[in-house]
């Protein structure tokens, strides 16, 4: 007998890592994502298996060690040979106990790991578009993963039943293994089926992903449970459950021993009979009821259906509109159960918002300022057209390329609809948002393509808004059988050159600013220019108005005075002349620096300094009286 | 537990929904349905509740028979004046005939017939584009002819899907995307830079030229005012001057004084301005110094 739980645990080891390794390649040459992480869970199995079984081997030893140390005593009753025999005399007793002791726990830690691990690169892997790829061969794969559910089952019941004997609990961890594996398989059969046989073409990596969801549970409840091995209360003479055998698991793998395996966990976990109390029997028995009345209320909520508001739901029975009460309003609703009656929800008053030509870049959306020259989204280049052929030669010559007679704009229209025909909306197009969205672009393209940059540049971006509005409202109308969407709003964000070439742009409106101010300021200096002339044209008739004046007053004074003068002369001429002469001589001569020379000595040559003086001498300080 | 009758309602009701699901299937609106019996296609369901025999036997295929999108590549074709110029297209199809959409697409493949699609689309719009000149994509002032390119192009995949028979039907096309090959594209920005310096430096030199002009205009008039100034101020001073003449007659009476006086105006006059002189002593009055007309004084 006990050789036999040795072969058993061999036998299901050897089993569970040929039905992994057989998974694996059916996952890998089939492309079935399922079954890859089926076979995931099964190598794992197998890894939990070899443990086991080497734990079995273990305890197996010291079984015999034990027997043997009994018959000797029978054999030696009173003999004093084995009176002091230490612990050092169980050598395979020692080995069972530093096995559990050390192996078992950091075994287990690596079991959580590898499901940690598992679950985190399956799961993104999983997530790569490249992973979903069309199935090979279906069928084969379906009858083999069939092959493998059912060995993995037949055995694993055998093992489960078994590993209820008395001192057969290590089988328990691989049994629940096979079971779990079975269950998988057919699990990963379902998805290869459903994308095969159901037009379900997702359902495989649904399941695969659930599976690798679970894998990452699994590991949750290895690390948990390493934990509360550290608080659990150690009862005198109780065998401990192996530690990297999962509960959770193994409720998975057989689910009709849910109440079992519960009422074990906590009564090995809290060390007393918590199975035996009222509230845990009441459930055990009435769980049966429960659920079913749970799937009963949960298909009599089917009969009902809330329309939130902005809402409206398209009912259909058998797949059909209802013809009487095709578009729900916001509300409560009855309806056939499912399958019968089905409920599309749309948003029919959200307004639905799309961007034409450049898109907004998130990461750049924190920028303080929005730039023609920096790149503030994801930059889309419209051509537009170019009328000014004469400028495109001559830039062409510059550079010495020829290029097409078009240029390249940046242009960002923000474009906000509604569902204005719920029915038109989902049953004519299979995606009318896009399809609109295609619509809008085509008249956005065209609009630019038939326009004169300098035009577009120039219109004004209200009107250039409001004719694309209106140029795409009549595509849509246009549009056979009807979108059902209504254009509320056409936003011209921005439109203006690329950003590589957008600072040339924007030197051409300096260069217009430089030369309106250098118009200006010659303009200032022309105003300067004519009140100028005109104050020193006014001048220099003034001046000779009073010349004239002068001339005039100064002939008619002199005149006078002379012909007073002459009877004066004619009295005295000698002292006459005389005294005007020294008159006028001491009045002139008064203010001017003055040399006289006295000297009879005429042979003296006698030198004047008679430069200014540039700074005041001592002796031309006037002394204060 | 098992003799509750409502345990037993509800078990009925789950078995019946089962049933229901397995013997069954229901086609939308927006569906059509294709029904194999053993591999084979058997039949075609409109919108609507149906009984199928369960799997393996029969098989139940649908297909959206809404118009669907689809959208080509970027593609880089040549016009008939040779420029290089990007395209993509949109396009509206439906499956019309899903007895014959069906065996012709992998039991039905969507994303098979996508590609049989792209494939016509791309010879489509290649062989359209080779015979339209850019100025019929690109040109201000109604040159472009959006219309009848996508109508071209339309029609050839229309015929090409008639001649055919695939079981889908094109409803709409439309260009969606043009655009330059990078090489071309940066070619365009240095002819729209080059455009924008010719523009910067015509807008500078007009200015430069209108300011000159203006400069010079306000020159020329300043110098106009001037010269009438000058002129007037010249009449204005001829005036005083045939008025001052007017007296001068009298001046003859006795010319020798009238010229004395007149020296003696002008000595006094160029005395105003500082000057240094250097008299001897035989100079009135510093004769005095001397002695030698100081006959009044010997006396």
């Amino acid at each position: 007998m006990e050789r036999s739980i040795q072969k058993n645990g061999l036998v299901n080891l050897l089993v569970l890592a040929a039905a992994a390794v057989v998974t694996f390649a059916l996952a890998r040459l089939g492309l079935a994502l399922g079954a890859l992480v089926a076979s995931v869970f099964m190598g794992l199995g197998a890894l939990v298996a070899l443990v086991s079984w080497f734990q079995m081997r273990l305890e197996d030893r010291e079984r015999v060690e034990r027997l043997e140390y009994d018959e000797l005593l029978r054999a030696k009753s009173g003999s004093s040979l084995f009176e002091g025999r230490d612990e050092g005399g169980f050598p395979a007793r020692q080995s069972r106990e530093q096995f559990e002791k050390w192996f078992v726990p950091g075994f287990t830690v690596a079991l959580m790991a590898a499901q940690g691990a598992g679950a985190w690169l399956l799961w993104r892997w999983l997530a790569q578009p490249a992973t979903l790829a069309p199935l090979q061969q279906p069928m084969v794969t379906l009858s083999m993963l069939g092959l493998v559910a059912l060995i993995l089952f037949l055995l694993g019941k055998f093992s489960s039943t078994i590993a209820r004997l008395e001192n057969h609990r290590l089988l328990r961890p691989a049994a629940t293994h096979l079971l779990l594996g079975a269950y998988l398989a057919v699990l990963a059969a379902v998805g290869v089926a459903g994308v095969e046989l159901f037009g379900a073409p997702r359902l495989d990596l649904v399941v695969a992903q659930a599976l690798a969801v679970l894998l990452g549970i699994a590991a949750v409840e290895t690390a948990l449970g390493l934990i509360l091995e550290i608080y659990r209360p150690r009862v005198q003479g109780r065998v401990a459950q192996p530690l990297y055998e999962s509960r959770l698991l193994g409720l998975l793998a057989r689910p009709e021993d849910v109440f079992t395996t519960a009422a074990h966990t906590f009564d090995y976990q809290f060390g007393f009979k918590v199975s035996d109390t009222w509230a845990f029997q009441f459930f055990r028995k009435a769980l049966g009821w429960l659920l079913l009345a749970q799937l009963g209320v949960l298909l009599l909520s089917t009969t009902l259906v809330f329309i939130e508001p902005g809402e409206r739901g398209l009912l259909e029975r058998w797949g059909k509109p209802v013809a009487a009460r095709a578009e729900l309003a916001p509300g409560l609703h009855f309806k056939w159960p499912f399958p019968i009656d089905r409920v599309h929800r749309f948003h029919t008053e959200r307004v639905q918002v799309f961007t034409v030509g450049s898109q907004p870049d998130p990461d750049k959306a924190k920028q303080p300022v929005v730039l023609w020259n920096l790149a503030h989204a994801k930059e889309e280049l419209l051509l537009v057209a170019n009328r000014d052929r004469a400028s495109v030669d001559a830039a062409n010559r510059d550079t010495g390329r020829q290029t097409p007679p078009v240029s390249l704009l940046t242009v960002s229209f923000p474009v906000h609809y509604t569902i204005s025909d719920l029915r038109a909306f989902a049953y004519h197009h299979r995606d009318s948002g896009r399809l609109l969205q295609n619509l809008a672009t085509r008249e956005v393209i065209q609009y630019l393509a038939s326009s004169d940059i300098g035009d577009v540049m120039a219109r004004s971006r209200q009107e250039a808004a409001d004719l694309l509005q209106q140029r795409i409202q009549t595509a849509v109308d246009a549009v056979q059988p009807a979108l059902g969407v209504k254009v509320n709003y056409i936003g011209l964000q921005e439109i203006h050159p690329p950003v590589s070439v957008a600072g040339e742009f924007q030197k051409v409106v300096g260069a217009t600013q430089k030369k309106q101010a250098a118009i200006l300021a010659a303009e200032a200096l022309a105003i300067r220019a004519q009140a100028t002339a005109d104050a020193n044209a006014f001048k220099a008739v003034a001046e000779a108005e009073a010349d004239r004046t002068r001339a005039e007053v100064n002939a008619g004074a002199g005149a006078a005075l002379f012909t007073n003068q002459l009877p004066a002369y004619a009295a005295a001429p000698s002292y006459y002349v005389q005294r005007a002469y020294l008159q006028t001589f001491a009045k002139s001569v008064a203010p001017v620096r003055k040399y006289i020379v006295v000297a009879t000595n005429t042979q003296e040559v006698i030198q004047f300094d008679l430069q200014d003086r540039l700074r005041a001498d001592l002796l031309d300080v006037t002394i204060p009286k | 537990m098992n003799k509750n009758p409502l345990s037993i309602i509800v078990g009925v009701v789950l078995l019946a929904v089962f049933i229901v699901l397995l013997f069954v299937f229901q086609v939308r609106q927006s569906e059509v349905a294709i029904v194999t019996r053993f591999g084979a296609p058997h039949r075609a369901a409109a919108p609507g509740p149906h009984f199928r025999l369960p799997w393996p036997i029969e098989k139940v295929y649908k297909f959206d028979q809404r118009i669907q999108n689809f959208e080509d590549k970027l593609t880089e074709d040549l016009t008939a004046d040779n420029n290089n110029l990007l395209t993509q297209v949109y396009i509206g199809w439906r499956i019309t005939e899903p007895q014959v959409f069906f065996p012709k697409f992998a039991n039905g493949s969507v994303t098979e017939a996508e590609k049989v699609l792209e494939g016509m689309l791309r010879s489509a719009k290649s062989a359209v584009i080779g015979k339209h000149a850019l100025s019929d994509f690109v040109s201000a002032g109604g040159g472009s002819q959006f219309a009848r390119i996508e109508q071209e192009m339309l029609a050839l995949m229309q015929a090409q899907l008639r001649a055919n028979s695939y079981g889908i039907a094109v409803e709409f096309l439309g260009l969606k995307k043009l655009g330059l090959p990078e090489s071309v594209t940066q070619s365009v920005f240095d002819r729209m830079k080059s455009e924008r310096e010719v523009l910067s430096s015509r807008l500078e030199a007009e200015g430069n030229a209108e300011a000159e002009k203006i400069k010079s205009r306000a020159t020329s008039e300043a110098a106009k005012l001037l010269a009438n100034a000058e002129r007037e101020a010249t009449r204005i001073r001829a005036q005083g001057e045939a008025a001052a003449a007017a007296v001068l007659p009298t001046f003859q009476q006795n010319p020798e004084l009238a010229n004395f006086l007149l020296r003696l105006n002008a000595l006094e006059a160029s005395l105003k301005e500082r000057s240094t002189l250097i008299f001897d002593a035989s100079t009135p009055p510093f004769d005095l110094f001397r002695g030698g007309s100081t006959n009044l004084l010997r006396k």
